[in-house]
């Protein structure tokens, strides 16, 4: 078997996520309860015998490396092949940030044209799906395409937010429009997952590095072209569950799918074993008093209030009295005595005072900040901010990280801010 | 501490286990929703700085090799030091297994020798505690001692279960008497040593069996500088099955003695990817410990769930240690049970029912019910307390569906049959 290898982009803002994304990558984001985004995509590669990653970073990458560090969950610690993160670099021709995905690739030309294989499989750190991505070879090489893109059918509202494709019975893609405004015919939508026959992507990148006007990306210059060329491109139509997280909405709702009868992945299947980092937590503690239901919870948890709808990430700790409801608690944050958490995403590390109300009454003004990502009546609360005992804060409201107590001068009202200290840069 | 190797004493079969030690070390004995119990003087030994470990296994080594591998959870995959597990073996003159304590020790010494440490720091593979090593090696620093052993108070009708010492108030150890009916001594040995390298060289020489009987002893009694160090945390050897469960138990206690929660001293253990514990609309859980993997839609009180136990819907467990991957079918009820890993409760079944004492040879397994590793209690069945389904235990050994009170039900396995 030839080596197969894959790159992962995983450099996006994530801007409509918010608070989340502020001061991480998109793919780095929480989710699940343990995991982060990204590892359902390294999950996917190291399940499908896929041991040679380059993951491509830029924005904020921090927290990303520290995750991933060098494999070891994926079993990536290897000595040959593993998971190389690949940060734009100053110093070798060409050298500057990245200014599109398909840039990043070519920023790393020398690093695919070490690598052998026919393949090239490009992917993106930012969905959550299983997929075999040995089924999709099988496809792009019973049709000796040049390029197949995986496809999912997305609601017709849905259409402008993804690059839409049209195609012939057998699979072959006829148009390619990113982010279509107008009306379009199909529903398929890129998966962000591309399978390119790896003497056409290097030709391909190198020609669109010389193209005056070209923003360098996959979505928008690469494959629209090669399509109106009418080359060899194919979509292969993935029947699964496939969800991009990308806004606060879909990220809270995606989170909340897990706690139904019939979640839309099962976590549980030991033959595909969501990998991920996980520090030495002891199993969840609940102690007298503590009423559980509908929810997820993760080691290292200590419960003694009421949790229902919700989903608690490994080290949370929910006090006599207080009561969390429909939210999604991030990792070691401590919910005070008496507190309600209602309807809230509650980044790491926060404390939310004895008494305080998060999530609160029937207005729901759209946030100050971010009307267009912040209208649902979520609550958002940020890494290791500090809410004073008794503080109430209304829906739509966002508070920034790392606030403290003497932030606050009164009750948050509904849509309303309260920033934390400027991140350093 | 680079000039230390612990030597972790994990040969025990653990016969007062039964069904639960029947293919396994009792320090592979999973404990704690979690961990196994090794892992506790694997973890301490790795926050004390003990970086050179040896395992001395000899009942069921397979059990334990699995889930020490090279040492990674606890740091010990070095290059230099790190963890090895020393399994009896063969040379040209001679084969043995190890026939006791000092034996075991003995039988390698030749890796010892190599390494010349300054001191060897013996521990027990079969002990739940939480304590640092730094301050007992301070201790017998201080004193200029041979040997030092950490001592801890225990009650006076146990004393037959220890190795009782006496010491004057310089902490020099007069008496130690090997598990005495009754004893002045209050305090135990907790089977914790440290030796000089070259006294316990030296003691080895004439072919000891017993590390207690056999060295200790001759060297308090020839006045040797053996001195006690006194441990005042939670301790427990949990080598039968009413330890075993009362340690388990300590853990749900409103204020637990041993504390796993405590970020500064976490038990490092092998852990498997399992996801977030999953909670019906209709769970109700209370004073337990719950592990990731679980999926609850029953009740669930004072008991420990280890990875991935489903516990169905209407399903009530109480005062139970349910291992890994056990299913508990909608309906049926655990009442003061320890199930092993991958048994099943059928649906409506009930494990641990009514309330007789049991007979008296049965004593051992202290009014519980045991179910074996991959066995089956058949839907609507009842096992009465006290009683011991066997490894791979099945529909066949119940009599119309009920299995009395101070049954103990052998160990089955499909390739035993074929023999």
């Amino acid at each position: 078997m030839t080596t197969r290898y894959a790159y992962i982009l995983a450099g996006g803002l994530g801007s409509r996520l918010c608070l989340l994304s502020e001061r991480r990558a998109k793919p780095a984001v929480p989710f699940g309860g343990k995991y982060r985004i990204i590892d359902f995509t390294l999950s996917n590669c190291v399940n499908s015998g896929i041991f040679d990653i380059g993951v491509l970073t830029q924005y904020r990458p921090t927290s990303l490396n520290e995750h991933i560090g060098i494999g070891r969950p994926w079993d990536l610690d290897r000595s040959h092949g593993g998971v190389q993160l690949l940060q734009p670099a100053p110093g070798t021709a060409p050298s500057d940030w990245y200014q599109g995905t398909a840039d990043a690739i070519y920023q790393n030309l020398m690093h695919l044209k070490r690598r052998r294989g026919d393949e090239v499989l490009i992917l993106s750190g930012d969905h959550i799906y299983k997929m075999d991505y040995n089924v999709l070879y099988a496809f792009h090489r019973a049709n000796h395409a040049s390029v197949t893109v995986a496809v999912t059918e997305v609601p017709e509202k849905d259409v402008s937010q993804f690059g839409i494709m049209e195609t012939e019975p057998n699979g072959r893609i006829t148009a390619f429009k990113e982010k279509p405004r107008g009306p379009v015919s199909s529903r398929l939508a890129s998966m962000g997952v591309y399978l390119f026959d790896r003497d056409t992507l290097i030709r391909l990148l190198v020609e669109d590095a010389g193209i005056a006007g070209s923003t360098h990306d996959f979505g928008k210059d690469i494959l629209p072209r090669l399509v109106a060329r009418g080359a060899g491109v194919f979509a292969y139509r993935f029947p699964d569950y496939w969800q991009d997280v990308g806004t606060l909405d879909s990220y809270y709702e995606a989170n909340l799918a897990f706690l139904g009868e019939r979640p839309p992945l099962d976590l549980h299947d030991p033959a595909w074993i969501i990998h991920t980092q996980s520090a030495d937590r002891p199993p969840v503690r609940f102690i007298h008093g503590a009423a559980v239901r509908h929810s997820m919870v993760t080691n290292g948890c200590v419960i003694a209030g009421e949790v229902s709808h919700s989903v608690l990430f490994p080290g949370v700790v929910v006090a006599p009295g207080a009561v969390v409801r429909d939210s999604i608690v991030m990792h070691d944050t401590i919910i005070g005595p008496g507190a309600v958490v209602d309807r809230a995403i509650v980044d790491k590390e926060a404390v939310v005072g004895a008494e305080a109300r998060v999530g609160f009454g029937d207005e729901m003004p759209p946030n100050r900040a971010c009307p267009e990502h912040l209208s649902s009546g979520l609550v958002v609360v940020g890494k290791r901010a500090r809410l004073p005992e008794g503080i109430h804060i209304g829906r739509n409201a966002r508070i920034g990280a790392q606030v403290v107590e003497a932030d606050f001068t009164a009750p948050v009202p509904a849509g309303g801010v309260v920033d934390g200290p400027e991140s350093m840069h | 501490m680079r000039n230390v190797m612990a030597l972790i004493l994990s040969g025990g079969g653990g016969e007062r286990l039964g069904v639960l030690s029947a293919e396994r070390a009792v320090s592979a004995l999973p404990f704690g929703g979690k961990y196994r119990v090794i892992d506790f003087s694997l973890s301490n030994c790795c926050h004390s700085g003990i970086g050179h470990v040896g395992v001395l296994a000899q009942h069921a080594p397979a059990s334990l090799n699995d889930h020490i591998g090279a040492g990674r959870p606890w740091d010990l995959d070095r290059r230099q030091g790190g963890v090895v597990i020393l399994q009896p073996f063969q040379t040209r003159s001679h084969a043995g297994w190890y026939r006791g304590t000092a034996d075991a020790i003995t039988q390698n010494w030749d890796y010892l020798e190599e390494r010349r440490p300054d001191r060897v720091l013996v521990l027990s593979g079969d002990h739940v505690y939480r304590m640092d090593y730094r301050a007992l090696f301070l201790a017998h620093e201080q004193r200029g001692a041979s040997v030092t052993l950490a001592v801890t108070r225990v009650p006076a009708d146990q004393t037959r279960r220890f190795g009782m010492v006496t010491m004057d108030r310089g902490g020099r150890v007069r008496t130690l008497e090997e598990k005495p009916e009754r004893s002045a001594a209050s305090h135990a040995s907790m089977g914790i040593y440290v030796f000089e390298f070259d006294v316990l060289r030296e003691m080895l020489r004439s072919r000891p069996v017993d590390l207690v009987l056999d060295v200790l002893r001759p060297l308090v009694d020839a006045g040797e500088r053996v001195y006690a160090h006194e441990f005042n945390g939670f301790w427990e050897d949990v080598g039968t099955v009413a330890s075993y469960y009362r340690a388990n138990l300590e853990l749900v206690q409103p204020e637990p003695r041993l504390q796993l929660h405590d970020s500064r001293w976490p038990i490092l253990t092998r852990d498997e990817e399992r996801p977030a514990v999953l909670l019906s609309g209709d769970a109700s859980v209370e004073d337990s410990l719950v592990a990731n993997g679980c999926v609850i839609e029953g009740r669930v009180e004072r008991s420990i769930l280890f990875a991935g136990v489903r516990v169905g819907p209407g399903a009530a467990v109480r005062d139970a240690v349910v291992m890994a991957d056990v299913v508990i079918d909608g309906g049926a009820r655990v009442n003061r049970a320890i199930l092993d890993k991958y048994a099943r409760v059928g649906e409506g079944a009930v494990v641990g029912d009514g309330d007789e004492p049991g007979p008296p040879d049965l004593q051992w397994l202290a009014g519980l019910v045991l179910v074996g590793k991959d066995a089956w209690v058949p839907p609507g069945g009842r096992v009465m307390r006290p009683a011991s389904i066997g490894v791979g235990g099945r529909y066949e050994d119940f009599i119309d569906g009920v299995l009395p009170s101070g049954s103990v039900v052998g160990n089955r396995r499909w390739y035993e049959e074929l023999r």
